[in-house]
């Protein structure tokens, strides 16, 4: 190969083709890669926060309904904010309707005492953009 | 059989008059032919929205749940009974939610559109609606003759 550093220097295009030929065909078939093997990119599955911890919506645990109340409207943050699975979702929306039935649960707002209660999700940065 | 639970809400009275309400809560199930599995105190607190009942508006009510069995035919007299009792400034029958596993689909749910099932069944639904072509039969995908 020394010859191509050799500036200047043209070879014939035969002779490349013969050097590269010859290269593909010592190839050894052991160093053929493995495309058996699973998806080494596959990324790992997601699951929203009540399926992870395991807990199961109940109209009496006002305390965790609550968090996903908005505090300016008492009203329930829907999924692309809440980012929960379609199944938890639907369960913690009628346990709420149930708690606040109940005289549990406050209706045109969130309850004071638990307003300094941890976020579970940014409300400001959903999913996909707000109706509103 | 089904477990209901319900929810009372009472008005503040002295300890006595509340005992003598309980009573009557749970001689009326009773009465309907159930049986109570447990009994709780939730406390003493503020309503989170004020209730008017029986001529009166109440701000603050005492919580109790009950637990029971009953056939599904007496709920609806046991709801009118408590109605009617003016120590009882709310009541709700709800059923015991029985525990079941269900696997989380957030990670489907994320996919970007196509992959979404509900949306590929959106799509042959709208496919339905496509107006039939007319197919030649030559057993080729194009038209052999000049148009
Ligand atoms: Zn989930």
């Amino acid at each position: 190969m020394n010859i191509l550093n050799r500036s200047l220097v043209r070879l014939p295009i035969t002779i490349l083709q013969s050097w590269t030929s010859r290269c593909t065909y010592v190839t050894n078939i052991t160093d053929v890669p493995n495309f058996d093997m699973e998806n080494p990119f596959e990324k790992e599955r997601k699951q929203c926060i009540l399926c992870k911890h395991n807990i199961i919506p109940d109209y009496k645990n006002v305390k965790l309904l609550s968090q996903f109340q908005s505090p300016y409207t008492g009203r329930i943050y829907g999924r692309h904010i809440t980012g929960l699975c379609e199944h938890k979702q639907t369960e913690v929306e009628t346990e709420i309707v149930k708690a606040q039935s109940a005289g549990l649960m406050a209706t045109y707002m969130k309850e004071p005492v638990f307003i300094k209660s941890p976020k579970l999700f940014d409300v400001e940065n959903p999913l996909r953009p707000h109706r509103f | 059989m089904i477990t209901y639970e319900l929810m009372v809400l009472l008005r503040i009275m002295p300890k006595s008059e509340l005992v003598s309400t309980l009573k009557r809560t749970a001689e009326t199930l009773f009465d309907k032919g159930g049986i109570i599995r447990k009994l709780e105190n939730l406390g003493t607190r503020d309503m989170p929205y004020k209730t008017s009942v029986h001529g009166m508006v109440y701000n603050r009510a005492s919580y109790f749940l009950f637990e029971f069995n009953a056939p599904p035919l007496a709920i609806r007299d046991l709801l009118d009974e408590y109605g009617r009792d003016i120590d009882i400034i709310r009541r709700r029958i709800y059923k015991k939610i029985v525990p079941e596993h269900q696997e989380c689909t957030l990670h489907e749910e994320l996919q970007p559109a196509p992959y979404r099932k509900n949306v590929q069944e959106l799509v042959e639904q709208a496919r339905k609606l496509d107006k039939p072509k007319f197919n030649y039969n030559t057993g080729l995908d194009y038209y052999p003759f000049q148009k």
